[in-house]
């Protein structure tokens, strides 16, 4: 319980108009903290509805698949320029992105990671992998600016921060996979 | 006669493995205390010279000015004896803690020794010949001559081979010791460790990539304000080195040296953990004034630096505590009575208390410095001299001298006589004085606006300058006592090391409370602490980063300013 009223109490702060606008204000601040904060929200709210309704979870979500389905899907959809713009300009899809984020993503995220296989968790870090690379390549090499609200500056900090957070997990997967942390505790 | 003989040996080799004595790793850990101590000699010479200079007292000859000078004794007393002394206490604990250190760690240990050396003869024969006036901070665009540079990139691969080797021993001991915590001033090493390791890779950025190609004149400018970021990404981890390494005595050595119990196993790692996290991004709070940066940049690296202050303000927390515990079980009574029951006559304690009591000063200035307004008053007067003379030359080095009276004589396998304590007693209060008379002066002189790093000018004998004469003259004073210390401390440690009757040294290491709760197993991920750690300098670095590459002004030729 404790936990789902912290993510609720996080979730509230990053609404908060003077948060969030500060946040956006930054490109790079509002797609790799604001948005992976409303999914951390989300995961610690995760708590409260496996208790209050874990069949339905185990009806859905048995193997964690669906739900990563899901996670992933919403969380790319929030790396497309385009809805970055739209949730600065329009108001409903700002909402929508402070709902999905938490309850559709984080839920999803925390209901379904513990349920995969190894592999399972592997190919969804490496794809990221790939996609942060993908993207960061975008941003940085871009010759147009990609969104109406951010100036290229900005865009092209956002791309060193995907490439960056793209190393960060190269460096944890090959940390997995050298590493055997049962010879050790 | 024979048998006794090896009997006597045999008993000998015992108490030794229960000391956690190993002659080898001591000869290592005396070799790295030793060269530590002939910087202090060298340096505090140096040091004496510029304070001369800065009373007015004394021309330096055009063939080794005030600024060459100034550069040695920075990399002697900042790079030289701070790392040496670090590598060879933790080394000595390393040994000390976990069985001993293995043959590929000490080997490591012994090349990087040597290849630090070379690094460091070669970075100084330029600053002989007038090549490398460049400060230790080595700024672009002044240019020195190309091999200051590669013994500095030098130095740093020395460093590095250490930090590998404490890795390689901790992670082996870990190993053989499945589940269980690995001993508090070992884990100490280990964040110490961790933190050299990272910190390094931004400045041999610097060197390598930047400055390196630069001086050898393969590419025309270089981007001054990154090369600055990167420096001080790595320059004020190396400053909270300096602390965790003096911190790791005052919470683990200072309470069994006064027969008291440590404070909390985990909070002090919680404390160990907290600074490695957040410590890199400190950086910022020496570019204050640098342009290039925007204010709301500046404004989260105020918050970041004095998010350090919270564990700091923790430390002296926990020191009181168990001072003033231990000093009530031994039947000190009231409000201030137990500071009677202190062992002030015992310079292992003596003079880490006075260094921990500095910090309080120290730590106010730093606090004020990290202020932007205040810092436009201050920056770069004698003020910030002042600063870091308290907080390294006091509190840093002070600490490191306690340490020197146990740890030389255990690494030594002799004892810490009466008459060595009663010097150490001694050298303690000299430096006590000389330090306040010396780093008070500069802070005042500072407020009056007197530069640093500036030899002595009357600037055509205008007023103002003129009225820092008092206080430069006081600092000369100052400068003289400590001279008198270094004397006193160097000869110190080589009579420990070399002539003081043979005997065992107990390495002291606290226990914790009968009744401390037990340590979680979390604080072993370091994995986690790394990366945790990695965040926070990608948040706080991406941005301004990309705004200095991408929006650079054109790249500054080399300069030889002097
Ligand atoms: C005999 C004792 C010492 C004396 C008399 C002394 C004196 C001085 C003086 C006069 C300056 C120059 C100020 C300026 O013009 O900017 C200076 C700079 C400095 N001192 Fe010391 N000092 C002593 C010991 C130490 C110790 C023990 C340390 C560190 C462990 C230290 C670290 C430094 C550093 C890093 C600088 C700055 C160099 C620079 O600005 O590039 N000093 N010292
Ligand atoms: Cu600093």
């Amino acid at each position: 319980m404790n936990q789902s009223f912290y993510g609720l109490l996080l979730l509230i702060f990053l609404v908060a108009p003077p948060v969030a606008h500060f946040m956006e204000s930054h490109m790079v601040i509002h797609m790799h903290m604001q948005m992976p904060m409303l999914v951390i929200a989300g995961m610690l709210m995760a708590r409260f509805f496996q208790k209050r309704f874990p069949t339905f979870f185990e009806k859905w979500n048995s193997n964690g698949i669906p739900g990563i389905l899901l996670f992933v899907i919403i969380v790319v959809y929030w790396m497309l320029p385009r809805t970055m713009d739209e949730a600065l300009t329009t108001n409903s899809v700002e909402v929508f992105k402070f709902i999905s984020l938490p309850f559709l993503a984080g839920v999803s995220l925390r209901d379904s990671w513990k349920k995969l296989s190894s592999l399972g968790k592997n190919i969804i870090i490496i794809g990221f992998t790939v996609l942060f690379i993908g993207l960061g390549w975008l941003y940085i090499w871009s010759p147009v600016q990609l969104c109406n609200n951010y100036l290229i500056i900005e865009q092209v900090t956002l791309g060193w921060g995907f490439l960056l957070t793209a190393i960060g997990m190269i460096v944890y997967l090959g940390y997995n996979f050298f590493i055997d942390p049962s010879a050790y505790e | 006669m024979k048998m006794e003989a090896d009997l006597k040996v045999g008993i000998k080799e015992k108490a030794n493995k229960m000391l956690g004595y190993h002659p080898q790793d001591a000869k290592l850990s005396k070799s790295y205390i030793a060269v530590a101590f002939i910087a202090l000699l060298v340096g505090g010479f140096l040091g004496l010279l510029q304070g001369l200079n800065r009373a007015g007292l004394l021309e330096l000859p055009t063939w080794f000015n005030y600024y060459q000078v100034l550069t040695a004794h920075g990399l002697l007393l900042i790079l030289v004896l701070t790392a040496f002394f670090t590598i060879g206490y933790f080394y000595a604990t390393l040994s000390h803690n976990l069985g001993g250190l293995l043959p590929k760690v000490r080997k490591l240990a012994w090349v990087g020794f040597f290849v630090k050396l070379v690094g460091f003869v070669l970075a100084v024969i330029p600053i002989l010949m007038n090549e490398a006036s460049v400060m230790y901070t080595f700024y672009p665009p002044m240019a020195a001559h190309p091999v200051f540079y590669i013994g500095l990139a030098l130095i740093v691969v020395g460093v590095w081979l250490c930090c590998i080797g404490a890795f390689i021993q901790v992670a082996n001991w870990r190993k053989n010791h499945k589940g269980q915590h690995v001993p508090i001033l070992s884990y100490f090493a280990t964040g110490v460790f961790v933190l050299l390791f990272f910190a390094l890779m931004f400045v041999a950025v610097e060197v390598l990539f930047m400055i390196l190609p630069w001086v050898f004149g393969w590419v025309d400018g270089i981007n001054v304000m990154v090369a600055r970021t990167l420096f001080w990404a790595f320059g004020h981890t190396l400053v909270n080195i300096w602390y965790l390494t003096a911190v790791s005595a005052w919470y683990v050595v200072v309470p069994k040296v006064i027969g008291g119990k440590r404070w909390s196993d985990l909070l002090t790692r919680v404390v160990i953990i907290a600074l490695v996290i957040m410590n890199i991004t400190g950086g910022f709070h020496h570019q204050i004034i640098d342009p290039a940066i925007n204010e709301i940049v500046k404004f989260m690296h105020v918050f970041m630096s004095l998010a350090i202050g919270f564990p700091s303000l923790m430390t002296a927390f926990a020191l009181f505590a168990v001072f003033e515990r231990t000093a009530r079980r031994k039947g000190g009574k009231g409000l201030i009575g137990w500071w009677k029951k202190m062992p002030w006559g015992d310079v292992r304690f003596l003079a880490p208390f006075i260094a921990m009591v500095a910090f309080i000063p120290a730590g106010a200035g730093g606090i004020a410095q990290t202020t932007n307004q205040l810092d436009q008053v201050v920056h770069n007067t004698m003020w910030i001299v002042g600063h870091f003379h308290l907080t390294l030359g006091m509190s840093v080095v002070m600490t490191f001298f306690g340490i020197s009276y146990w740890l030389v004589p255990f690494i030594s396998n002799r004892v810490l006589t009466p008459q060595i304590n009663k010097l150490g007693v001694i050298q303690t209060w000299i430096w006590t004085v000389g330090m306040i008379c010396m780093s008070g002066s500069m802070h005042y002189v500072g407020l009056l606006g007197s530069p640093r790093r500036t030899s002595y000018s009357t600037y055509g004998d205008h007023a103002t300058a003129l009225g820092w004469d008092p206080y430069l003259t006081l600092l000369a004073v100052g400068g003289t006592l400590l001279i008198i210390g270094v004397i006193l401390q160097v000869y110190a440690v080589f009579n420990m090391m070399f002539f003081a009757p043979k005997g065992e040294t107990e390495f002291p290491i606290a226990e914790e409370e009968e009744n401390a709760t037990k340590t979680p197993y979390w604080t072993e991920r370091w994995g986690l602490w790394i990366v945790l750690m990695i965040i926070v300098v990608a948040m706080a670095y991406v941005i301004p980063l990309t705004d200095m590459i991408v929006n650079a002004p054109p790249g500054s030729p080399p300069f030889k300013t002097w």
